[in-house]
């Protein structure tokens, strides 16, 4: 049976889910399989319409632009692609906390990427049988 | 920086795939190494252009953790020439 990894998003601000798509894709080369579960911000920067405009950090705000370009010059795409990539070459799976999506009147089918709802002890469960489990 | 051929060894391989990872930061090299491993036949090398050092040192992990032979690196200016050969 294949290692596993679960991340559980709870944050929604784009220089926090870069390293939740770094330790995926990671994960991912490592033939490891990946359940992320996105909880309330993490919802709403998973939202298709918010995606691109979302660029506030959670840290050193003033440095948003400074890091950018810092971003670009390293040859980093956006976190949004850097998860599609993992997603296409290996196993990860991504899982919307119900109640969120209800918070932010989401359809499945507006959550970018997205493959199912599920609820709080499913979330629990998974992490448990995880070797590794991080909360983001 | 890793265990493996000396250099006068690895000058002589001729791989049967090369990614040019240069300018890319982790972990996009180690994505592109693990599509490209792929595209080549078993017990075929593949030669990874890395200018990141965090490659350097995951790429040899990588390709031991999934079961591919890591074969060694050799150090230019700027950049890192890793080899594997496919095993699976």
């Amino acid at each position: 049976m294949p290692e596993k990894m679960v991340l559980v998003i709870f944050s929604g601000t784009p220089d926090r889910l870069l390293g939740a798509a770094v330790l995926t894709s990671g994960a991912v080369a490592m033939d490891m399989e990946v359940d992320i579960y996105l909880m309330l911000w993490g919802v709403y920067a998973f939202l298709k319409k918010n995606l691109e405009k979302n660029k506030e950090l959670s840290e050193h705000k003033e440095l948003a632009e400074e890091l950018e370009k810092g971003l670009k010059n390293a040859g980093l795409k956006p976190w949004y692609e850097m998860l599609k990539e993992a997603k296409e070459l290996g196993t990860v799976r991504i899982h919307v906390c119900s109640a969120a999506a209800k918070a932010w009147n989401a359809k499945l089918e507006d959550i970018y990427l997205a493959d199912d709802f599920v609820g709080a002890a499913e979330i629990v469960s998974t992490a448990k049988e995880a070797e590794i489990a991080f909360f983001i | 920086m890793s265990e493996g051929l000396p250099k006068e060894e690895l000058e002589k391989i001729k791989p049967d795939k090369v990614v040019d990872a240069r300018g890319v930061s982790c972990p996009g090299p180690l994505l592109a190494a693990k599509r490209a491993i792929t595209e080549i036949p078993i017990d075929g090398v593949l030669e990874v252009l890395s200018s990141d050092p965090g490659t350097a040192r995951d790429l040899p992990k990588w390709a031991k953790k999934v079961g591919h032979e890591f074969l060694g690196v050799i150090e230019e200016p700027g950049y890192w020439r890793i080899f594997m050969r496919r095993k699976k």
